[in-house]
């Protein structure tokens, strides 16, 4: 059981991570680039919003893994790639919001100073639009435990896997399944919650 | 003799519907202090914005020194480190401490070392008289206090010139005067300023000029003395009664 609840965490973990590295820059060119790299964007996020996690994991396990079986073979690999790319589609939503909500106003304080767009957005928004996120971000982490469960289906053993085997082996259909949720919440609560209130906290500090 | 620090020949801003400003010309020459003032709508703004190329003007010339900045391919960025700009509402980054705002354009523009942009930064809050709220983020300073954090960003990188957009209209009434104090200190250290600002007995104290902006055009433009005494335009005229007479009841 151990097992299957350190993959379920590394699955989530990384697929944040790689939504956050992906999902910061995605939400700055959609706001502040230029036409045709927006609507790529827009694209990218309306393709891994709109289709189940369910479906891109098998499209990419079975499908794509068929004709380029390095990486997509790799259960692992693919479940967090797929949750990974979701992610950064949502996310990047999530940071679209708080651009918008931190305003013109902080850009144009940076650029008056002589900072180049890319050095304002590094020094001066990025950080701010992070704290601002937090309480998105946070309900995005509690989202990503609970797809990760979709991976028992690509035989990444994860949580469900190993509930799916204790089933099969007791033949108890219900002590298995209770223990996994409750699993479930003790992955999602403290963290999520952790998470939001230090995103208060410090915007009550900074007045954002 | 005069050396030119701004200057701004046949500048045009036109948005969609409303003309901003309309074919203004200024020069602000090296130690001078000049004013802007106006009804507010008057496009006063704006032409701020477009002498620190801020916003791009449509038509018209914005020279910094002897370099246009109004050609195509000029490096605005650099030229933007060269001037200092006030927001009326400050504006300050939020995430960072009164010092961390101060530092943040040595850093990474003037790319200065650590300490060498914390002794800079430390001497222009010195120069506002906030040493000792360095470590304090803009939330807990006073607007005040922010302000004139504001003005040390401002002036921390040794600006040709700054321009202020009414620095203290967004401040309660209390809280101008040390605003008021620390400009005044700039001007007697003979810092290039063109303010936006309806302090008018700031205005008498410490420019070397007035000039008077309505509907975007420079309407009126004479020393102090002028305007206070006996301006030449009738809408001036009526401006300045209304001015003084809010003075007054202050």
């Amino acid at each position: 059981m151990l097992t299957g609840l350190s993959t379920t965490l590394f699955i989530s973990i990384f697929s944040f991570l790689i939504g956050i590295a992906l999902g910061l820059p995605l939400a700055f060119i959609r706001s502040y680039g230029s036409k045709p790299y927006q609507i790529l964007v827009d694209v990218f996020e309306k393709f891994f919003r709109g289709i189940p996690e369910l479906v891109l994991m098998l499209l990419f396990y079975f499908g794509i893994g068929l004709y380029v079986p390095n990486p997509f073979k790799n259960a692992f690999f693919t479940a967090t790639f797929v949750l990974g790319l979701r992610s950064a589609a949502n996310q990047s939503q999530i940071f679209r919001v708080a651009i918008r909500g931190i305003g013109e106003e902080q850009m144009v304080a940076a650029s008056s100073l002589g900072l180049s767009k890319v050095k304002s957005i590094f020094y001066v928004m990025m950080p701010q639009v992070f704290i601002f996120s937090t309480p998105g971000l946070g309900s995005e982490y509690s989202l990503l435990i609970k797809d990760s469960s979709y991976a028992f289906v690509i035989t990444v053993v994860e949580i469900m896997a190993i509930t799916d085997w204790i089933r099969k082996a007791t033949s108890d259909a219900v002590t298995p399944y209770l223990i996994a949720a409750l699993l479930y919440i003790l992955l999602t609560f403290p963290i999520a919650t952790w998470f939001d209130t230090w995103g208060s906290r410090k915007k009550k500090q900074l007045g954002l | 003799m005069t050396i030119r620090v701004m200057e701004c020949r046949n500048l045009w801003k036109i948005y969609d519907k409303i003309t901003a400003v309309k074919d203004v010309s200024l020069k602000i020459n090296e130690g001078e202090i000049k004013l802007i003032f106006g009804p507010s709508g008057s496009g006063k703004s704006t032409l701020l914005r477009c002498l620190a190329m801020l916003t791009p003007p449509t038509k018209g010339e914005v020279f910094l020194r002897d370099e246009c900045l109004t050609k195509p391919n000029v490096d605005l960025n650099k030229a933007r480190a060269r001037i200092g700009f006030v927001f009326q509402h400050i504006w300050l980054f939020l995430h960072l401490t009164a010092l961390g705002n101060v530092e943040l354009a040595l850093r990474h523009v003037l790319k200065m070392s650590k300490n060498e942009a914390r002794e800079r930064a430390m001497q222009a809050l010195r120069e506002v008289k906030l040493e000792e709220w360095a470590k304090h983020y803009p939330a807990q300073l006073s607007g005040g206090q922010q302000q004139r954090v504001g003005i040390a960003r401002a002036l921390a990188r040794n600006p040709d010139i700054i321009l202020l957009d009414e620095p203290t209209s967004a401040l309660d009434p209390e809280l101008t005067g040390e605003v008021i104090d620390t400009l005044r200190d700039l001007a007697k250290k003979g810092t290039t300023m063109l303010i936006v600002s309806h302090e008018m007995p700031f205005a008498r104290e410490v420019a070397d000029e007035m000039i008077f902006f309505d509907e975007g055009i420079i309407v009126e433009t004479g020393p102090p003395e002028q305007f206070f005494t006996n301006p030449r335009s009738e809408r001036a005229q009526r401006f300045m009664a209304r001015l003084i007479k809010r003075t007054k009841r202050e």
